[in-house]
């Protein structure tokens, strides 16, 4: 009995074919549209946090307590290097940078600008966040005193590969000292701050001029995949600030969920077009063969047998268009995940609010099983209207009509 | 086996265009029967078919198939009485377009739960008799007007209901299939001793049925 519903079903919903098949590339179109938006929004936000992580904060820092709230060099971690040795040795930690960083004033012959000087162990960056990536322009080279600086703080600067600039900042005495730098290198971090304000020279020189011991530091930062790291650590350094990615960047927290709510946003709007699609071509489908359903109650036939006949039909539309939908979803979602979307027609607005130039999008399994539940449910839902017009419909009016 | 008594239906009751379909109707079909309904367009033939097949209500009176009175019953017993006791051939367009000839006759049999090595027989069997026993893979929209009503006749006939129900079957054939499906009926009548109720105003349904029930304005007025 289940067999012959089912192929009734079957051969119904291929019946006219050139009907079904539009419903289906409409489904699948939209559905692949979806996952390329979702891939792409979901690529952006990864690969934003990723930059922010791997070029400041890494997944766990450690600060002095007050230094979050006062930037002074005051409040700086004294024991920095012995704690980074001893993290070295933690096998869930993954890789340990300390930073020192200070704020000034950054200027040239004619411009000037607040400024965030940063001494950093280029090694250890590499290690710890590929810095080297970041690099746009120039060479990573502190020899001489050289200097990389962010990309908008140059702009604001107006100084390229090459150009000197003076830095000025109260060494630890209090009083005003400056340093002559040379821009080596301009850097691309996604991470707004580190771009409009940070300028990067070797850590042992940064020591030297602000006079400062050199086991001290204002950050350390880790990499790890722990997800227990961090209450370690804040039992193990009671007295300092222990903070995750995003108790650092609660922006990210943000993005993450206007993420969520714009995508469920796409998601409802396209399935409520599947919803239509379907349900509009099984009510045209319904009313083609009212006669023939006439027929079979008619002859005997029940109405749950029908109307199980029409939710497989819906069904096999849904899930036929969901087939299509989700092979051209993932061609699609692959090509932008190695290929990427080109944007650099709009690169410098979409550089500045921390974007790539070139967008790859994350492939996850969650776009496919949540479309698949939702395509579904579309589809059950979509038959109610139709048969409807089938329970209430008499035999014998459909069996006269038209003969 | 079936007993109409007093039967009486209206359409559109109590209102000015009301219609008195059928009018004290008393009536009884034995087991085993080739009857028709004959008379002018309009006098109630087939409403009075669809009374009898359970397909529509009365409005007065009662009718029996053996114990059971058609006229009380809900719809889903209805439905359920079609499918068990009755077998119907409409005037046209009544098979089911995406099955072949083959599942369309074994489509009743299947609604009542025989197995597929029984239908497949009793198929074979009526397919022969019908003679389209060679086109039993082929889908309804391929075959003749004749053959059509003839694969009707045979899914009507296949799980042996206790009477079938024709209106009208000819109206879209010519003579010689109309003679060939009459001759056809007959035999099936005879042979498995199925009673068979016609309504058609067909001279070649007349003359080769063997009770000819006359009805004029919903009432009976020949038997
Ligand atoms: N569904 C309906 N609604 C209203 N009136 C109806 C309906 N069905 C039949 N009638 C009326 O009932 C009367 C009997 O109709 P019926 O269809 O039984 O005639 P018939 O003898 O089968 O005619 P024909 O030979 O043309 O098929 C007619 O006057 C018809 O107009
Ligand atoms: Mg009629």
């Amino acid at each position: 009995m289940f067999k012959l519903i089912l192929k009734l079903a079957w051969n119904n919903a291929f019946l006219r074919l050139s009907r079904t098949l539009l419903v289906i590339i409409m489904i699948a179109v939209s559905m692949s549209m979806l996952l390329a938006i979702q891939g792409l929004f979901d690529g952006m936000a990864y690969n934003m946090s990723d930059k922010m992580l791997r070029s400041d904060s890494g997944e766990i820092s450690i600060y002095h307590k007050d230094y979050r709230l006062n930037k002074i060099i005051a409040n700086h971690v004294t024991d920095a290097k012995t704690i980074k040795a001893k993290l070295e040795q933690d096998s869930e930690v993954q890789a340990v940078v300390t930073r020192f960083s200070v704020d000034g004033l950054s200027a040239t012959a004619r411009k000037s600008s607040f400024a965030n000087i940063i001494g950093i162990n280029l090694e250890d960056e590499e290690k710890f966040g590929q810095f080297s990536d970041f690099l746009k322009k120039g060479t990573l080279d502190f020899k001489k005193r050289g200097a990389l600086i962010g990309g908008e703080l140059a702009k604001t600067l107006k100084v390229k590969v090459g150009s000197k600039l003076v830095f000025s900042t109260q060494d630890k005495n209090g009083d005003i000292n400056s340093i002559a730098l040379r821009i080596r290198g301009i850097l691309r971090t996604a991470n707004v701050k580190l771009d409009t304000s940070a300028i990067f020279i070797d850590a042992v020189r940064l020591d030297k001029f602000l006079g400062i011991d050199k086991n001290i530091a204002t950050q350390i930062a880790i990499r790890t995949q722990s997800s227990t790291l961090q209450d370690k650590l804040k039992k193990d350094y009671p007295n300092l600030s222990v903070k995750n990615f995003l108790e650092i960047n609660p922006m990210m927290q943000m993005m993450e969920d206007s993420m969520v709510i714009f995508n469920s946003m796409i998601f409802v709007i396209v399935m409520f077009v599947v919803f239509i699609g379907i349900l509009g071509v099984m009510y045209v489908s319904i009313l083609d063969r009212i006669r023939e359903f006439g027929i079979m109650r008619g002859i005997g036939m029940k109405y749950s047998h029908i109307r199980l006949q029409i939710i497989l039909e819906a069904l096999f539309v849904g899930l036929m268009g969901y087939l299509v939908g989700a092979l051209f979803g993932f061609s699609g979602l692959y090509y932008l995940e190695n290929v990427g979307l080109d944007l650099s027609a709009y690169a410098d607005a979409m550089e500045s609010f921390g974007y790539e130039t070139i967008l790859y999008a994350e492939i996850k399994l969650s776009y496919f099983t949540n479309t698949f539940y939702a395509i579904f449910t579309a589809s059950l839902l979509s038959v109610f209207l139709p048969l409807r017009k089938i329970k209430k419909m008499h035999p014998i009016d459909v069996i006269k009509a038209d003969t | 086996m079936i007993k109409i008594q007093n039967v009486n239906k209206y359409f559109y009751k109590g209102e000015s265009r009301e219609v008195h379909a059928l009018r004290d109707i008393n009536l009884e079909i034995k087991k085993g029967e080739f009857s028709l309904f004959n008379g002018p367009s309009g006098c109630g033939k087939t409403t009075l078919l669809n009374a009898i097949g359970a397909l529509d209500s009365v409005d007065s009176g009662e009718i029996y198939l053996g114990e059971t009175e058609i006229t009380g019953l809900n719809e889903d017993a209805r439905t359920s009485l079609r499918l068990n006791e009755m077998g119907f051939v409409f005037q046209a367009y009544n098979l089911v377009p995406v099955l072949n000839v083959e599942e369309n006759i074994g489509f009743i049999m299947k609604l009542r739960g025989f197995s597929d090595s029984e239908i497949k027989a009793r198929v074979q069997e009526v397919a022969s008799f019908l003679e389209i026993d060679t086109k039993l893979k082929s889908l309804p929209n391929t075959l003749s007007g004749g053959q059509q009503q003839r694969v009707a006749v045979a899914r009507a006939v296949a799980a042996k209901p206790k009477i079938i129900l024709a209106d009208e079957p000819t109206a879209n054939l010519d003579s010689k299939n109309s003679l060939k499906l009459m001759d056809m009926m007959r035999s099936l009548n005879e042979k498995e001793d199925i009673s068979i109720v016609f309504a058609s105003h067909d001279e070649l349904v007349i003359d080769n049925v063997r009770r000819v029930i006359k009805l004029k304005d919903g009432a009976l007025v020949e038997d």
